[in-house]
C-alpha cells in the first residue's frame, strides 16, 4: 500500500453542528437507499436508529436464548448432583425440592443474560477493535464533544462518492473527507511486550514458590488458614466433652425414647428366646435379656446394665460352651425359637448371604468351613491367643441340636473371641445371617434327591469332572515331588 | 430532537385536558350501581356466616385500598426521582390516591366488628381463642399487647392520617400549579418526597400487618407488607394503564399520551410482575425451608404442603402460572409493551389477577368460628366475594370520575411536561 502511495478508501464522512441537521442529513442518506451508515454523536439522540433505518437488534433474542439456557444449566445442574449423581437430603426434604432450586436458577439466568447481553453486544458490534479508520480524521476528535457525524461505508451496494457528497453537501455537512486507511504503524510498541513479559513472569513466582514448598521440609507446624475447617470443632466419636455432666460427647438415648426404625417391641424377634416360656421359667433372666435388648434405659440404670451386660456374657458362654466343646455340662434348657421368624425366601436367603459375607466371612470362611481370610494370617503369624473360629458346618451347629434362636443369639452376643454383632447388624438382618447358614449348612448334606430330574444328570457329570480333575491334580503333585526325592 | 415531531404543549383550557364527557356522566350511576352490588354481595357473603361476610368486604376493601396507596406511591416516587417521563398520566395517579379518604369511611365496619362483637373477624379479638386453640399463654400474651381493638382503632387512625395527608398534599400542589404555573410547588413536592415515602413504608406496611396478616394471629412474616405492597404498586401501574386508554378512547390527553408512556407502564408491570413473584417466592422459600409449624401453618391452610389439591392448593398454583408464569412470558416482548391495545388488556388481566392474589390472603382465614362452614364456600362464596369487590371498585371509580370532573387529566403546567410529551425510549 504505501508502494503506490495510493491507501483504500473506507468511506465518507461529514461533520454536522446540529442534532437537527443530522438526522435529516440521516433521513436523506436513509432515502437515497445506503445501508451501510452509521452516525456519531457525543450523546445519545432519540429516533436515530429511525433516521437512519437501523433495523431493531437481535440482541433481546440472544439474551432471551442465554436467559433459558441459564434457568435450565442450573435446574439440571442441581438436579443431576443433589439427586442422581450423589443423592443427598437436606433439611428433610425432597431430593429433587424446586423451591430450593429457584435461587440458584435465578441467579444463574440473571448471570447468563447479562453474559448473552455484553458479549453479544460485543460480537454484533465487531469489538474488541484497537483502532478505527474514522480516527485519522483529526476532525472527528470533536465527536466526543460538540459535534456530530454522519458516515457512509464504501462496501455499500450504492456507494458512489460523488452522491453521497452532494447529499452531504445539501444538508449542510461541513468538512466533507474521505475516511482513508490508517497508515500509522501496525506494529506494537516495544514496552508492552516488556509490560507483558514482566506480568507474565511475575505470575509464576507464587506457582514457583508453591512448587518449592511441595517438595522441600520445613521445621516449622503448618499454617492453618481457615483453622476451624482443618479441625472441624465437632466432637467425634467416644470424646469427652465439658458441655455435660456426665462429661460424654455422645449423647445416650433420651429415656422413654425409641430411635427410629427402631420400634420392634417384639421381644422374641429381638432376643432368639421365646420370651413368655423364659419368663416363666428364669424370671429375672428374661428381665435382663428384655433391658438388654432395649439398650440403656436411662442414666440410672446404665451401670446396672453394664453389669447385667457381663453376666449376660459368661451366662450365653456357659450355655454355649458344651454345643461347641462336646463336654458333659449342663444342658441348655433355654426356650430358644426353633424357627427363623423371617422364613427362608430368596430374598431373605440373599440378604443374608450379602451380610453373611460382609461381617461373618472374614473369619468363617465364604463356605461357612472357619478359615477365612483373618484365620489364615492369625495361623501364618502363629498368634498365639488367637482361637480359630468354628466351622459351620458341624453336626452340633446344625439346627437340630443349635436351635435358630440360639444362633441368632450368639450372632448378637458373641461367644469365645468372637465378639457379639448386635451393634453392627440389624436385628432383621441377623435373622438373615441365620437362614444363609442353614443354607449353606444344607448344601453340604443335600441329597441328589432334592434336585429337579432333569438338572440331575449335568450335576452327576459335574461331580465327575471335578472328581477327575482333583485327581489329576494329585497326580500331578506326586509326580512333581517324586523326581526331587528320587534325585536327593 | 426526535424522529416525529412533539406535540407542542397545547393551553391550560384545552378541551383534549378535561374528562370526556361520557365518562364523567358514569361517576354518579357507577357509584350508585356499585354501593348497591357491593351491598348484595356483602349481604350474600353474610348469610353464609358472619365471619365469611367480613372476610369478603375485607377482601374488597384491601383490593381497593391496595390499588389507592399503590397509586399514592406512584406519584411519590415520580416526584422523588424527579422523573420527567410520567407527568402526562400522573394526575391519574394524584385522582385515584385521594380514594383513601373515602376508603378510611369504608373502613368504619372493619372496626366496627371489634366495637361491637367478639372475634367475628379477627379471631384475636375473641377473648375465648387463645384457650380453645391450645395457644402457649405467654406468646398469646404478647400477642396481644400488639392486637388489642383499642390500639388498633389508634393505629388504623394514624395510617389513613398518613395516607390522607400525603394525597392531599400531593393532589393539593398539582391542582394549585395548574392555575399558577408555579414551578416551586414542584420543588416544594420533590423536597417532601424522601420523608413522605418512609412515612408512606412504614404505614403501609404495618397496615398490611394489622388488617390482614392479624386474620392469622400467631403466624407472621416480616416480608408481608413488602408482599402486599408488591401488589399493590403492580395493580397501580395497570389501573393507570386501564385509565389512559380509556380517556384516549374517548379522544382526552390523545397527542401528550404516546407508544411511549404506554411502552413504559407495559416496563414497570412486567418488572412489578417479577417482583411480586420475588416477594412472594422470598417469603415462601425462607419459611419453607425453615420449616417451622409456627410460620408453615399459613401456607398449609393455603392447600401448600399438603398430600392432595385441595382447593386453595389449586388457587396457590392459578398464581404461579397466571399471576406469575403467563403475563411475565406475555409482556416480555417490546412489541406487546408498545401496543396500547394490549397493554391495556394485560392491565386488565393483572387487575383480575390482583383481586386473587388477595382472595388468598384473606379468605382462607373466613373459616367460621364453630368450624360448621369451611373457608371455601363454593360458588355462592366466590359470587359473593366478587360481587363485593366489584361493588366497591365501581364505588371507587364513581368517585374518581367526580374527582376527576373538577380538574384536568393532565398536570397541565407541570415544568416537566413539554419533557414528558416529547419522552422517547431509547
Amino acid at each position: 500500500m504505501s508502494e503506490n502511495n495510493e491507501k483504500k478508501v473506507h468511506g465518507i464522512v461529514a461533520e454536522y453542528e446540529s442534532v437537527d441537521t443530522l438526522l435529516h442529513a440521516c433521513r436523506r442518506i436513509r432515502d437515497a437507499g445506503y445501508k451501510k451508515t452509521d452516525a456519531y454523536t457525543p450523546f445519545p439522540v432519540h429516533g436515530i436508529d429511525k433516521a437512519l433505518g437501523i433495523k431493531p437488534t437481535v440482541l433481546p433474542w440472544i439474551v432471551l436464548g442465554c436467559g433459558i439456557t441459564g434457568t435450565i444449566t442450573a435446574l439440571v445442574m442441581q438436579i443431576w448432583m443433589n439427586s442422581i449423581d450423589y443423592p443427598y437430603i437436606i433439611s428433610g426434604k425432597p431430593y429433587v425440592s424446586l423451591p430450593a432450586f429457584m435461587p440458584v436458577a435465578f441467579e444463574l439466568t440473571v448471570l447468563f443474560s447479562s453474559f448473552g447481553a455484553f458479549f453479544g453486544m460485543w460480537a454484533l458490534n465487531g469489538l474488541p477493535r484497537f483502532s478505527n479508520p474514522l480516527f485519522t480524521d483529526p476532525r472527528f476528535d470533536r465527536v466526543t464533544d460538540d459535534r456530530f457525524f454522519l458516515y457512509v461505508d464504501a462496501s455499500d451496494e450504492r456507494y458512489e462518492e460523488g452522491a453521497v457528497r452532494e447529499i452531504y453537501e445539501q444538508t449542510g455537512g461541513e468538512y466533507i473527507n474521505t475516511v482513508l486507511d490508517d497508515d500509522s504503524s501496525e506494529k506494537i510498541p516495544k514496552p508492552i511486550f516488556m509490560a507483558w513479559g514482566l506480568v507474565i513472569s511475575a505470575s509464576v513466582i507464587p506457582l514457583l514458590v508453591v512448587l518449592k514448598m511441595r517438595v522441600t521440609n520445613s521445621e516449622s507446624p503448618r499454617f492453618h488458614i481457615f483453622y476451624d475447617m482443618d479441625f472441624s470443632p465437632a466432637k467425634d466419636a467416644q470424646q469427652g466433652s465439658t458441655l455435660f455432666a456426665d462429661g460424654r460427647a455422645m449423647r445416650p438415648d433420651v429415656p422413654g425414647t425409641v430411635a427410629r426404625g427402631e420400634s420392634n417391641y417384639d421381644m422374641d424377634f429381638m432376643t432368639g428366646v421365646q420370651m413368655d416360656q423364659l419368663s416363666a421359667m428364669d424370671a429375672p433372666r428374661a428381665d435382663r435379656l428384655v433391658r438388654l435388648s432395649l439398650g440403656p434405659i436411662g442414666p440410672a440404670d446404665d451401670e446396672a446394665g453394664d453389669d447385667e451386660n457381663q453376666n449376660e456374657e459368661t451366662r450365653d458362654e456357659s450355655t454355649a460352651a458344651p454345643s461347641a466343646g462336646g463336654s458333659e455340662e449342663a444342658k441348655d434348657t433355654t426356650p430358644w425359637l426353633t424357627t427363623n421368624p423371617l422364613g427362608n425366601s430368596e430374598e431373605v436367603l440373599l440378604r443374608g448371604q450379602k451380610y453373611f459375607g460382609i461381617y461373618c466371612s472374614v473369619c468363617h470362611g465364604m463356605n461357612g468351613g472357619g478359615n477365612g481370610l483373618v484365620n489364615r494370617r492369625a495361623r501364618k503369624i502363629l498368634s498365639p491367643t488367637w482361637i480359630p473360629p468354628s466351622s459351620l458346618h458341624q453336626d452340633t451347629l446344625y439346627k437340630d441340636q443349635y436351635p435358630d434362636g440360639k444362633l441368632f443369639s450368639t450372632i448378637s452376643n458373641g461367644i469365645r473371641k468372637m465378639p457379639g454383632y448386635a451393634g453392627q447388624i440389624k436385628a432383621k438382618d441377623r435373622w438373615a445371617i441365620v437362614a444363609y447358614v442353614r443354607a449353606l449348612q444344607l448344601s453340604r448334606n443335600a441329597s441328589i434327591d432334592s434336585f429337579p430330574e432333569e438338572e440331575r444328570e449335568s450335576l452327576l457329570d459335574e461331580q465327575k469332572q471335578i472328581e477327575q480333575k482333583l485327581k489329576e491334580q494329585a497326580e500331578a503333585e506326586q509326580q512333581a515331588t517324586t523326581p526331587g526325592q528320587a534325585s536327593s | 430532537m426526535s424522529e416525529h415531531a412533539a406535540a407542542e404543549i397545547k393551553s391550560a383550557d384545552d378541551p383534549a385536558f378535561q374528562l370526556p364527557a361520557s365518562l364523567g356522566s358514569l361517576s354518579i350511576p357507577l357509584s350508585i350501581g356499585g354501593l348497591v352490588l357491593l351491598l348484595a354481595g356483602w349481604g350474600l357473603a353474610n348469610s353464609i356466616h358472619a365471619r365469611f361476610g367480613m372476610s369478603a368486604y375485607l377482601t374488597a376493601f384491601i383490593y381497593c385500598l391496595s390499588i389507592a396507596v399503590g397509586c399514592l406511591f406512584f406519584v411519590m416516587i415520580q416526584h422523588l426521582c424527579r422523573a420527567g417521563w410520567s407527568v402526562v398520566i400522573r394526575r391519574i395517579a394524584e385522582t385515584v390516591m385521594l380514594m383513601v379518604i373515602p376508603l378510611a369511611v369504608l373502613f368504619l365496619p372493619i372496626l366496627g366488628t371489634l366495637l361491637f362483637g367478639e372475634g367475628v373477624l379477627y379471631k384475636w379479638d375473641d377473648p375465648n381463642h387463645a384457650i380453645e386453640n391450645h395457644l402457649p399463654i405467654t406468646a398469646w400474651m404478647e400477642k396481644t399487647r400488639w392486637l388489642d381493638s383499642s390500639w388498633f382503632t389508634v393505629r388504623a387512625v394514624i395510617y389513613f392520617a398518613i395516607w390522607a395527608a400525603l394525597a392531599l398534599f400531593y393532589y393539593r400542589g398539582s391542582i394549585r400549579q395548574d392555575t399558577t404555573g408555579d414551578k416551586a410547588i414542584t420543588d416544594k413536592l420533590q423536597y417532601w418526597s424522601g420523608p413522605a415515602i418512609m412515612m408512606f413504608c412504614g404505614a403501609t406496611s404495618f397496615a398490611a400487618f394489622d388488617w390482614v396478616m392479624s386474620l392469622a394471629p400467631m403466624w407472621f412474616s416480616t416480608m408481608f407488607g413488602v408482599y402486599v405492597f408488591a401488589g399493590s404498586i403492580l395493580s397501580a401501574h395497570c389501573i393507570i394503564s386501564v385509565a389512559v386508554y380509556a380517556l384516549q378512547r374517548r379522544g382526552a390527553i390523545q397527542d401528550e399520551v404516546t407508544i411511549e408512556h404506554y411502552h413504559d407502564l407495559g416496563k414497570y408491570m412486567f418488572g412489578f410482575v417479577f417482583f411480586w413473584t420475588y416477594i412472594a417466592f422470598s417469603q415462601f422459600l425462607l419459611i419453607w425451608y425453615g420449616n417451622i409449624p409456627e410460620e408453615t401453618h399459613w401456607f398449609y391452610e393455603r392447600g401448600l404442603g399438603q398430600d392432595h389439591l385441595d382447593t386453595w392448593g389449586t388457587v396457590g398454583l392459578i398464581l404461579i402460572f397466571f399471576h406469575w408464569m403467563l403475563p411475565f412470558a406475555g409482556l416480555m416482548s417490546r412489541h406487546v409493551r408498545r401496543n396500547p391495545k394490549l397493554v391495556f388488556a394485560w392491565a386488565i388481566y393483572l387487575l383480575i389477577l390482583h383481586f386473587v392474589d388477595v382472595y388468598w390472603m384473606i379468605m382462607p382465614e373466613s373459616a367460621a368460628p364453630d368450624a360448621s362452614h369451611a373457608s371455601a364456600e363454593g360458588a355462592v362464596g366466590v359470587a359473593a366475594s366478587v360481587l363485593c369487590v366489584l361493588g366497591m371498585f365501581l364505588l371507587m371509580i364513581g368517585m374518581v370520575l367526580k374527582i376527576a370532573k373538577q380538574n384536568a387529566v393532565i398536570a397541565v403546567r407541570d415544568p416537566r411536561l413539554g419533557e414528558s410529551i416529547a419522552f422517547e425510549n431509547m
